[in-house]
């Protein structure tokens, strides 16, 4: 107990000093209550890190005995592939895609089905199931569907629109958005769960009001329901920005990364790198540069959180 | 106020709660695996763990099947690991103390490559040495250990057979339902795919999305060309700017605009997509290697064909046809292979004897080699065995048993490795550069320029 | 949510949410039919058939039950902290948890290989277990926390006014509040614990110990591919999380009561 009855001297420490932050001088402290959940995860996990930053430093093959230290020369690698640039700049437009795209439909779904339509349940399970789905099960179907001569290319051509058939997967200049369709077909089921929780907590009362003052469905949606879920978004904001870094299995199942690394992410660069390649010094270094990334970006959007003083406390 | 907030409550509490979650997930240890005690190695019992990415898991079943008749007190679990994960899981696995026994190795530097592994590896020599003797090398297909064997001479698997690429198989209900024959000829091939064309149908299938079967196209192209060039360059004594190697890229360029390859190649993969669409008979021709003489039988090619998603699965008789002569040069139709598969013997096993017995049955065994070669997916690595036509239903005997025959004959002559020389960085680069030349990003020289530089350094 | 009343509007409505349900019916469709291909329902059969079926499933159940467990009782009471109470330092420790998301599970497979030998614990469920709780934390943590955020202080002060402890307006006050994002949290790591394919893959050795994501590789071999046994396997795979999800979504419906949050 003796780390909870520190945490009760810091909580009187924090009293003493008072007035400057009322709201943690009714607070009682918190330690205990996040620490489990931090040496679990932190400590697990950035043992990982701190062993990972060390392989980062050595040429080796991850199985062979020999190593050669070779201090930061896989940074410098790193920054002179042109191939990592390119995961960087499909990553940043994969986070702008697919978040804007996940997020508004998530949006308009849960609002769409607590307006309880008729069959909302088969509604729900038609966006659910994709989530649940392994990419490496539905691979395969999808390019099939983005075949040249698949099913996408047929429907294009039964709606008049054939002149846009095209074989979607093996150009460079499409394969990439195939491979957004396909992460936003399975992430859409997230957003809806998230914000359908979401919007199960807005105080009907408000919706009334506002309907009693004549607000129609559009206005309602933008000028209440969506502030009431800005903690939601901004969680599904932080949420696709690991997404779009983490982003794996989706390109490397579907097209491998290709064709010519037009689907390259950082993920499939690294797994490429570390396993098959077994350059396991040059994959480690570009997983920590993959995690200085995520902490620049959680330090950016949490720096956006509270510039629109959401939180005080924090 | 501080009295109701106490801090040492608190920490009670959320003790009390650990440690009620760790009793109720505690109680789950009791059904945690463990592997067996290990008793003393003893070459006739034991238990030994193997793990592969090939045979298939009822193929593997029935080969220890047929090894406990000999050997029942050994028991052999075979676990099958899907091909792009095996070298995930195996590298850990080998590093620990309860990994396999026996493991899948490969020649080269694709899965389960024998640079990566051959650390865990026993020396193998003696031991076939013992069951095969001192003449063992000339009782077993040269193609087998010469891949298999490190440079510093320790024989690190053995393999269980060999496959072949280079050929080309057809489908000869398609050709016959439109009137045509496989081509010969590279101006043939151009010929018959347009005739295909006109009926609506693909002619011939890559999955040029798969860098290793471009590699294998790439390949046989140079071969038809000039034998022993790509050989030469793989082991880094020919340069890849050669003249013939640029040819062979400038062909392997055109068959992606003259209509021998189908419409977005580039996003299909040659598994599944290509393999199901053959089998589908949506497509006439694939470039595929000796490993597709399994859907030669009956139960294979139905079984195929269902799998392909056909409804009522009729099977046909595919047959292998020379791969075309693309420059009219005249030179025999190229083949190249390696060991399919060795198997390893971990140098940490307990069960180490046991081990090697399975091993060594599998790979020298007459009756296990009758099983491999029966089963028409390797080439039996005993080169006194061959498939037992008898016992081998085929879709269509007089077509099929000569071509197969002389397949089979063909390769076993076979000395020119698929894989075997290739390094994991030089078959990426390899890949990289079909797949620029295929999207159009790169002139087959500037591409090949671009793998010389990547090879040498 | 979105007023309804009128029957005209309500058929609009439906009819959006139609069109917009589509895109995401159409490959599943694909999948189902693909999965009926070649011997129809004998694909079924013969996936169900796999006499390892009963053991994989219990395994992964077990997996799945011991990683909720852990993330539930891990995740409420961090999100709580992080939420309610007073930490000095509270945004670094957060981002410090939600960094950790981002690192693929490829590239921590060496780490947590060494760090399951020296713990003894290498093919054994813990393996498995420890890794998903670790890495699902952090997700279900940022998630929890934004509701408790939502769940007004006065609540919880009106508690302590009345004589109870954090601990006990954490139990009384908190936990039933967040029953919504709970059982989200539940569906999610179900759902990460159910799928996970490279962790029992690497972690068990043993192979009763194998997880049903391994299904699908009864019917793959190097160089064949029964997609339509593949793609039944998928369906009988993702039928109890369908379930799952079906049967706590009536929380995330009936939300929280509307008087307790006023």
């Amino acid at each position: 107990m003796t780390s909870s009855s520190r945490t009760a001297e810091t909580a009187d420490r924090a009293q003493g000093r008072g007035a400057a932050r009322r709201r943690s001088f009714l607070r009682p402290t918190g330690y205990a209550w996040i620490l489990p959940a931090l040496v679990f995860s932190v400590g697990l996990l950035y043992y990982s890190v701190g062993y990972t930053g060390y392989i980062s430093t050595l040429n080796w093959n991850g199985t062979a005995p020999d190593v050669t230290h070779v201090g930061l020369a896989n940074y410098a690698k790193a920054f002179g592939d042109p191939v990592f640039w390119l995961t960087i700049q499909h990553t940043a437009i994969s986070f702008v895609v697919t978040f804007t795209l996940s997020t508004l439909l998530g949006f308009v779904f849960a609002a769409l089905l607590h307006s309880r339509p008729w069959f909302g349940g088969l509604y729900k399970v038609a966006l659910f199931v994709p989530v649940v789905l392994a990419p490496a099960i539905m691979a395969p179907v999808f390019r099939q569907i983005f075949a040249n001569d698949g099913q996408f290319n047929w429907l294009l051509e039964h709606i008049g629109l054939g002149a846009l058939a095209q074989p979607w997967l093996a150009q460079s200049g499409t394969a990439l958005a195939v491979i957004l369709a396909i992460t936003i077909w399975g992430g859409t089921g997230v957003s809806f769960i998230l914000y359908s929780a979401a919007m199960g907590q807005i105080d009907p009362e408000q919706l009334e009001a506002a309907e009693l003052d004549g607000a129609g469905n559009i206005r309602r949606l933008v000028s209440i329901i969506w502030p009431n879920v800005r903690g939601t978004t901004l969680a599904l904001a932080t949420l696709s920005a690991i997404g779009a870094l983490k982003t794996f299995d989706i390109p490397y199942l579907v097209t491998v990364g290709g064709p010519n690394f037009a689907t390259e992410f950082l993920g499939t660069l690294i797994y490429r790198t570390s396993i098959p390649l077994g350059q396991v010094g040059y994959g480690a270094a570009l997983s920590i540069l993959l995690l200085v990334i995520a902490l620049v970006m959680a330090i950016v959007l949490n720096a956006g959180r509270n510039k629109r003083g959401a939180r005080t406390d924090a | 106020m501080n009295g109701f907030w106490s801090g040492r409550r608190r920490g009670k509490s959320i003790a009390a709660a650990v440690v009620a979650a760790g009793l109720l997930v505690g109680s789950l240890a009791g059904c945690s695996g463990s592997s067996g005690s290990s008793s003393a190695d003893s070459a006739t019992k034991g238990t030994v763990n193997w793990w592969g990415w090939t045979p298939e898991i009822g193929v593997g079943k029935a080969y220890i099947a047929a090894f406990n008749k000999v050997y029942p007190n050994i028991k052999v679990t075979y676990k099958q690991v899907a091909t792009a994960s095996y070298d995930a899981a195996i590298r850990p696995a080998l590093a620990s103390n309860v990994g396999p026994d026996v493991f899948n190795m490969a020649p080269g530097g694709g899965i389960g490559s024998i640079a990566a592994y051959q650390g865990s590896a026993i020396d193998l020599a003696p031991v076939v040495q013992k069951a095969l003797g001192s003449d063992w090398k000339s009782k077993v297909a040269a193609i087998g250990p010469v891949g298999l064997t490190t440079s510093s001479g320790k024989l690190a698997a053995l393999s269980v057979g060999s496959t072949f690429a280079g050929s080309v198989w057809v489908n000869p209900d398609m050709f016959a339902k439109y009137g045509l024959t496989p081509p010969k000829t590279f101006a043939d091939w151009v010929k018959v795919c347009s005739a295909f064309a006109s009926h609506n149908v693909t002619c011939f299938e890559q999955g040029a999305g798969d860098p290793g079967f471009n590699m294998d196209l790439l390949h046989a192209i140079a071969d038809s060309i000039k034998p022993g060039v790509w050989s030469k360059a793989a082991a880094g004594k020919a340069k890849w700017t050669d003249p013939t190697l640029v040819q062979a890229m400038t062909v392997f360029k055109s068959m992606f605009s003259n209509g021998i390859i189908q419409k977005g190649a580039l996003g299909v993969q040659q598994y599944p997509d290509v393999n199901n669409d053959f089998m589908a008979g949506k497509t006439a021709m694939v470039m595929m290697g000796t490993w597709y003489m399994q859907y030669s039988t009956v139960a294979g090619a139905t079984a195929a064909v269902s799998a392909a998603g056909v409804a009522n699965a009729k099977p046909f008789p595919i047959v292998s046809i020379p791969f075309p002569d693309v420059t009219g040069a005249g030179n025999p139709a190229p083949l190249f292979g390696d060991a399919d598969y060795g198997l390893a013997v971990n140098t940490k096993s307990t069960h180490q004897k046991a081990a090697e017995t399975f091993v060594t049955w599998l790979a020298t065994n007459e009756a296990a080699q009758q099983v491999v070669a029966n089963s028409l997916n390797d080439i039996s690595a005993l080169s006194s065995v061959s498939p037992k036509w008898s016992d081998v239903t085929l879709v269509d005997q007089s077509s099929q048993q000569s071509t197969l025959e002389s397949l089979i004959g063909n390769a076993s002559k076979i000395t020119e490795p698929r894989l075997g020389d290739l390094s994991t960085p030089l078959g990426q680069a390899i890949g990289v550069a079909t797949a620029s030349v295929a999207g159009g990003q790169a002139t087959p020289t500037a591409a090949l320029t671009t793998l010389q530089s990547s090879a040498k350094g | 949510m979105l007023e309804s009343r009128r029957r005209s509007s309500r058929v609009i409505l439906q009819i959006i949410l139609t069109i917009l349900v589509i895109p995401f019916v159409l490959p599943l469709v694909a999948m189902v039919q693909g999965s009926l291909a070649g011997s129809g329902w004998g694909n079924y059969l013969a996936v169900l058939s796999v006499p390892e079926l009963p053991l994989f499933f219990r395994n992964s159940a077990l997996i799945a039950v011991a990683t909720i467990v852990i993330v539930y009782v891990f995740t409420m009471l961090a999100a709580f902290g992080f939420a309610k109470l007073h930490i000095r330092g509270k945004s670094f420790y957060f981002w410090l948890l939600i960094a950790a998301l981002t690192l693929p599970e490829v590239v921590l497979l060496t780490p947590l290989f060494a760090t399951m030998t020296s713990l003894n614990l290498y093919n054994t469920y813990w393996a498995v277990i420890l890794p998903l709780s670790a890495l699902q934390l952090p997700f279900t943590v940022l998630l929890a926390r934004n509701f408790i955020d939502g769940i007004p202080d006065e609540l919880i002060e009106a508690a302590r006014i009345d004589g109870a402890s954090t601990v006990l307006a954490f139990w009384h006050i908190v936990l039933p509040l967040t029953r919504p994002i709970g059982a989200a949290i539940i569906v999610f790591t179900l759902l990460g614990a159910w799928n996970d394919y490279l962790l029992p893959l690497v972690f068990l050795v043993d192979p009763s110990t194998q997880t049903i994501t391994q299904l699908p590789q009864f019917f793959v071999g190097q160089f064949s591919n029964d997609q339509t046994k593949v793609l039944a396997s998928a369906v009988i795979t993702a039928l109890p999380e369908v379930i799952a999800y079906l049967c706590l979504q009536r929380l995330f419906e009936r939300g929280l009561s509307a008087g307790a949050l006023k």
